[in-house]
């Protein structure tokens, strides 16, 4: 019965000459926003490839050098880019794409591309997530808002209720009527992305079970839409009424509560300035031992401690450069403020996400857009932990030519100069992204919410349809 | 019309949504306000207490430091500690769209250590909220405000059909495009009065003066109402195709769509493959490539260890010129810098140009001239951004030259030169203003629309419209 139904609610449709239409033009999109990504992707990740590579080779190639002099020249740690970014390209464009590491300086990452892109790119770009995410539901609500509402319009439903169809096989069938043709798009676009993604090589590590993970979600994303679809369809006598109640919330959901988030999050959570942020750190800085200034309080403290524990009376008689080591304990020292001062930053981000997983019970766009680039390891969350790794090199990168100074070079003796041997011996800057389970792990409540809503609509179907008064 | 419930509850939600816009607007506006001030009262405070300290100093009232370095009058210390603000103020109308101004830094304290090539003007926030853009009154105007004209008017001509009306009306010598304009003209002017009413109410409750900002906010008004213009000749356009009022709620859906949503996202797409961004990463090699040769030669002015810490360089008491050592770091910084500056002005130059080309790409979309408009009267079109970085980087060559040749003089600074220091105030007025091209872009999608109306009109006027259903 269900499948009967199913059928003719698919035949009805697909003869529908607008829906072919607006099916085609999707799929469409869908196609060349992909083939666009693609080719963007691999120029980006070429330019990538080769930054690292030159990176590297200026960092070996630097001749004969002073080792602290090798630290403030340091070197460029690049953000990788992820196959599945192909599909939502998240956060990466407002986040930048290379962190500077160098000695006493925690930078931020530079060269967003946002910035460097006029205002037309806000209007968002026609990436793979954009239709996925946007524009299918609208297609959802196109294929269904008139599901029961042309029942009722044409007098249909009086002769299938007086069949004694029950009321949830004919939600089910209509429910399959309006689904299947989007798993008809989607599918075929799983399997194009499949098969680009798989044919870049060389270009990060692509994961077939991640890419069916986020066509997951945006199935449950669908079901979401197709019950509050159909919820409304049933609801209401007139077709023209569904369209533009359905509309309103399709609005609502994905152009205004996003922003409308933003704005409370905002509000309650605001960043401060980066001017200000720096200013901070200056001022800690100041306070705190800063590893150059022989006169400051906390190194001579150091200074009292050490020659104590050595048992000599003066620093040239350490058996090690003393200027390395004050130079280390220092850059520990700021290392640490810096920490102090990040993790306010990503105490507001924290606070920040609490706002959207909030607002996420009041539109079932944010958690599956959270969702989606979490999985394609392109939200802020991925950003956050690339660059923490990256600290992670530079202080190991810094005390390594600190411990040179130290260890083999005489107090006094700034014309010391260490070679590539000593730059070779700083391993390369590898990163590796979190685990698809702990990816998973961090965005439980966004799944949990998308869940929610997924049986909440199917419940509020349920009873919707139940209710269905004959007009 | 006005006597059915759901235009006045759609009404009165406009009128929410324009408050509620106009408000964000407003507290963006009032935290760069506010952060401005705030360092200009720190930067006062340090002048205040800088000129005490010199005062001191000439009244002989404190002993001075043994080391001259320490000497508050050192022209060293002045330019460091007591650097000016360079402030990128809000504008009366910058409430009214964020544009790019979520993205970059409103100041910057440019010293005169540190090349100015380097100042950073990103601003500290969460990439998420960049992405999902603001709820301001740029975002209503673009998006939200089509729909209500469509609302006002999807069925203007086919409500009446259904109804039966038409047949009433056409029975007397009327033509049907003139009637169906002046319809389509009386509920312009209606919804044009309701929208900037709303508008001026809300830009007043959120501290506009609307008499100060009177040329700028008739430019807005012009702006949206021609957009609004565009709308309604679009239903009108849809409309004269004779189909239900569903079939044209549906359509004008689909149109509107298009050209709001699909349209600019697709161009963005197309932009940028036709005209790639320049590659920073590509210039960054250049960039220390360059740098790596400057240096080997600045070497030989002052050794690298001393240049990466000025503050170290031995500062001899017995020289004569107690700036010696930050002259010297000058010098082997200059080296450097002209060593860079050809790669970073390309690089400029070639950005400056891709953005050029994009900049004419908007033409294909009347949204796209809505936001660049709207942008350049709130003062925070990527023009605006870019001018001020441009100004941030004269000023901080302005302040480095005030002090160099009084330091290759070895002066020390009075309390009375004070009044001197280089000042600065941001200014747009080099700014290309294209708000005229803009808005001639919007009649023009006008025109283009009444003409395929007056085509279609021809075509179906004596066969479709009429007919009885």
């Amino acid at each position: 019965m269900i499948l009967k139904i199913a059928f003719k609610e698919l035949k009805e449709i697909v003869r529908d000459g607008r829906f072919r239409i607006t099916a085609l033009i999707v799929l469409l999109l869908l196609v060349a926003a992909l083939f666009v990504s693609k080719g963007y992707y691999q120029s980006v990740n070429a330019q990538h490839n080769e930054a690292k590579v030159n990176a590297r080779s200026e960092w070996t190639g630097q001749g004969k050098k002073n080792p602290h002099s090798a630290a403030h020249y340091g070197t460029y740690a690049f953000k990788p880019k992820y196959p599945l970014t192909l599909i939502d390209n998240g956060v990466d464009k407002y986040s930048g794409v290379s962190i500077y590491l160098e000695a006493h300086k925690r930078n931020e990452a530079q060269y967003m591309a946002a910035q460097d892109q006029t205002a037309l790119s806000r209007f968002g770009d026609l990436s793979p997530d954009f239709v996925l995410i946007f524009i299918i539901p609208l297609l959802i609500i196109l294929i269904g808002f008139n599901s029961f509402t042309r029942e009722q319009e044409s007098g249909t439903l009086r002769l299938l209720k007086s069949q004694g169809v029950p009321n949830w096989k004919l939600a089910m069938g209509k429910w399959f009527g309006v689904f299947i043709p989007v798993l008809l798009i989607i599918v075929p676009v799983y399997i194009l992305a499949a098969i680009f993604l798989s044919g870049i090589k060389d270009y990060g590590e692509f994961s077939l079970g991640a890419l069916t993970i986020l066509f997951g979600v945006y199935l449950v994303y669908y079901a979401v839409f197709t019950n509050i679809t159909l919820v409304i369809s049933s609801l209401v006598k007139k077709s023209n009424v569904s369209f533009v109640i359905l509309l309103g919330l399709w609005i609502l959901s994905c152009l205004a509560m996003p922003k409308i988030s933003t704005a409370i999050a905002d509000s309650l959570y605001p960043y401060p300035t980066q001017v200000e942020f720096e200013e901070q750190i200056t001022e800690d800085k100041k306070k705190g031992l800063d590893g150059h200034n022989p006169w400051n309080e906390e190194s001579k403290k150091l200074e009292q401690e050490t020659l104590k524990k050595y048992g000599v009376d003066s620093v040239q008689q350490l058996p090690f450069n003393w200027n390395g080591f004050l130079m280390q304990e220092g850059e520990k020292h700021t290392a640490d403020i810096y920490f102090k001062h990040y993790q306010l930053l990503k105490d507001t981000y924290v606070n920040q996400s609490k706002v959207y997983r909030a607002t996420a019970a009041l539109s079932p766009f944010l958690p599956t857009r959270f969702l989606s680039m979490a999985i394609s390891r392109s939200d802020y969350h991925a950003h956050w932990d690339f660059a923490n790794a990256a600290e992670k090199y530079r202080i190991q990168l810094v005390g390594k030519m600190n411990g040179a100074l130290m260890n083999n070079s005489k107090y006094g003796d700034w014309d010391y100069m260490e070679d590539e041997t000593l730059w070779n011996s700083v391993e390369d800057f590898s990163y590796e992204p979190p685990t698809y389970a702990s990816v998973i792990g961090t965005n439980s409540s966004n799944l949990a919410t998308l869940f929610g809503w997924l049986v909440l609509s199917a419940l509020v179907l349920y009873a919707a349809v139940n209710k269905i008064k004959i007009a | 019309m006005i006597r059915e419930k759901w235009v006045l509850i759609l009404l009165v939600l406009f009128f929410s949504i324009t408050l509620f816009a106009v408000r964000n607007g407003r507290e963006k506006v009032n935290d760069r306000i506010t952060s401005i001030e705030k360092e200009q009262q720190k930067s006062n405070l340090s002048e205040t207490l800088v000129k005490a300290e010199i005062d001191s100093a000439e009244q002989k009232l404190k002993p001075l430091p043994k080391e001259s370095w320490a000497d508050p009058r050192s022209l060293i210390n002045v330019a460091w500690d007591a650097p000016r603000v360079v402030a990128m103020d809000a504008q009366p109308l910058t409430l009214i769209s964020t544009g790019q101004s979520d993205l970059f830094t409103h100041y910057a304290k440019p010293k005169i250590y540190g090349e100015s090539y380097t100042l950073g003007f990103s601003e500290l926030s969460n990439p998420v909220q960049l992405l999902f853009g603001s709820f301001d009154l740029a975002f209503v105007c673009i998006y939200l405000l089509p729909l209500l004209v469509l609302a006002f008017s999807y069925n203007i001509l086919s409500s009446d059909k259904e109804s039966g009306v038409m047949k009433l009306t056409f029975s007397q010598p009327v033509s049907i495009f003139s009637w169906l304009l002046s319809k389509l003209f009386l509920r312009f002017i209606i919804l044009s009065g309701i929208v900037i009413l709303s508008i001026l109410v809300a830009v007043t409750i959120y501290g506009v003066d609307i008499f100060q900002n009177a040329s700028g906010l008739l430019k807005v008004f012009a702006l949206v109402l021609l957009y609004m213009l565009f709308w309604f000749t679009l239903s009108f356009l849809i409309n004269l195709f004779g189909k239900s009022s569903g079939n044209n709620a549906v359509a004008l859906v689909a149109i509107w769509l298009a050209i709001v949503l699909l349209v600019p996202s697709i161009i963005s797409q197309v932009s940028n493959s036709l005209y790639p961004v320049p590659s920073r990463i590509n210039m960054l090699h250049q960039y220390r490539v360059a740098s790596d040769e400057a240096n080997k030669r600045a070497d030989e002015i002052l050794k690298s260890y001393y240049r990466e810490h000025p503050e170290l360089a031995p500062k001899d008491t017995t020289q004569e010129n107690r700036y010696a050592w930050i002259l010297s770091y000058f010098a082997s910084a200059d080296i450097v810098n002209q060593s860079v500056k050809p790669i970073l002005d390309n690089y400029d130059a070639a950005l400056a140009k891709q953005q050029a080309s994009v900049n004419n790409l908007r033409w294909l979309s009347p949204a796209i001239l809505v936001q660049n408009s709207l942008n350049e009267i709130a003062g925070t079109s990527t023009a605006h951004y870019t001018a001020f970085r441009e100004q941030v980087v004269d000023f901080s060559f302005v302040w480095k030259d005030y002090f160099k040749p009084r330091m290759f003089a070895n002066e020390l600074m009075k309390a009375s030169e004070f009044k001197d220091l280089p000042t600065y105030t941001y200014s747009d007025a080099d700014i290309k203003k294209n708000y005229a091209a803009d808005l001639s872009g919007i009649i023009f999608f006008v025109g283009i629309s009444l003409t395929a109306s007056w085509f279609v009109y021809q075509r179906y006027a004596t066969a479709g419209i009429l007919q009885a259903d």
